[in-house]
């Protein structure tokens, strides 16, 4: 890459999930400066792998605390999240002193996918919504049954809120009934 | 699927028992801290959009706004800027760059966030701005540009990636300097 290349490079499968939740696949060295203006505080790592060296030399140098949560039995990368997996990540991804948070695997689609969609059916989303942001990043085509059916599973009474004051101010207005 | 699961117990109970789910546009998505993105918001959407209390919308087409939403937006104090630019019909149909350079302008002036943009389907319209607020007000590749506008809009689009490149306002520059989102880079 040239090096007058002055241009921000999200990493792969980048968006915005929420304030101060951001989903990708993993990052390389193309996206440090992006990576950078982020100011991240959290990742949470859900591959089997250990996130590359890159990743884990810019967690150091910037104080991230990488959360890794993929390793759960069997260990293919292409098994879906276990159940207590998805519950583990989410008690990371609503605490807001975990803020600004990044959630992660290769490529940013199945495994960081599944755990959006609860998350989405924890603000209370409609399935068919959740769904079509799930599909956003799989494609149609490269969907997995197997994560959707996690996320129709999924229920909120399942995950046990944190104390109210670092409860997520959209999460705090998703639950409330007003 | 899972009988053993953490969540078996509940697959046939109901689930606890909630007015109704909240139902996000389609093609609902956070674009930066404060703009949101989406296809046109239907009476079912209302509940879930009132969560992010709005202060603006956008709206790209050139259908007129249904009288629900007009008395939607007045009732929550919303101000709609309604750009009536049509669907692009290749070749002929082409994006309009003074309506975009328009729209960009609001989108670049914080006091009107939270900001919803959307057109009818959240698909090309609204990538074609997000497209040239990407490139324009936060300077990403346009690899990632094209890479988030196709998510959305599939395969069809050529025309649009090519209007996201070349379009270059004179100027966006007079947005006062404490107005200016944090993201924005110039």
């Amino acid at each position: 890459m040239p090096s007058t290349f002055s241009r921000f490079v999200p990493p792969v499968n980048f968006a915005l999930v929420e304030e101060g939740v951001y989903r990708a696949g993993q990052p390389t060295a193309i996206n440090i400066p992006f990576l950078e203006s982020l100011k991240l505080k959290t990742i949470v790592w859900l591959a089997v792998e250990e996130p590359n060296e890159m990743v884990l030399a810019f967690a150091d140098e910037n104080e991230l605390t990488i959360h890794h949560m993929g390793l759960a039995e069997g260990g293919n990368p292409w098994d879906p999240l276990t159940e207590q997996c998805v519950l583990d990540a989410l008690h990371e991804v609503i605490n807001l002193s975990n803020f600004p948070l990044l959630i992660s695997c290769g490529m940013g689609r199945h495994r960081t996918g599944t755990v959006v969609g609860c998350l989405r059916r924890l603000q209370g989303w409609n399935l068919a919504a959740a769904l079509e942001e799930y599909r956003r990043f799989t494609g149609t085509r490269r969907t997995r049954v197997v994560n959707e059916l996690h996320i129709e599973a999924f229920r909120r009474e399942s995950v046990a809120l944190p104390a109210k004051e670092v409860i997520p101010k959209w999460l705090w207005a998703a639950l409330s009934t007003e | 699927m899972n009988p053993s699961g953490l969540y078996a117990h509940y697959i046939d109970e109901p689930e606890t028992p909630r007015p109704s789910p909240l139902v996000p546009p389609l093609c609902f998505s956070m674009v930066s801290p404060g703009v949101y993105r989406s296809g046109y918001p239907l009476e079912i959407n209302f509940p879930m959009l009132e969560k992010l209390k709005l202060r603006t919308i956008i709206y790209l087409a050139d259908t007129d706004y249904l009288d629900e939403n007009i008395t939607w937006c007045q009732r929550h104090d919303i101000t709609v800027h309604h750009y009536r630019v049509p669907s692009v019909r290749e070749p002929f149909v082409e994006n309009d760059p003074v309506a975009i350079e328009s729209a960009l302008r609001v989108l670049s002036d914080r006091r009107n966030f939270p900001l919803l943009v959307h057109s009818n389907k959240g698909k090309h319209r609204v990538g074609v701005l997000i497209g040239c607020m990407r490139k324009l007000l936060q300077k990403w590749s346009l690899t990632a540009i094209y890479a988030e506008y196709m998510r959305f809009a599939g395969e069809k689009g050529d025309a649009d990636l090519e209007f996201i490149e070349l379009f270059e306002p004179k100027s966006l520059g007079d947005v006062p300097e404490d107005s200016r989102q944090e993201w924005l880079v110039t």
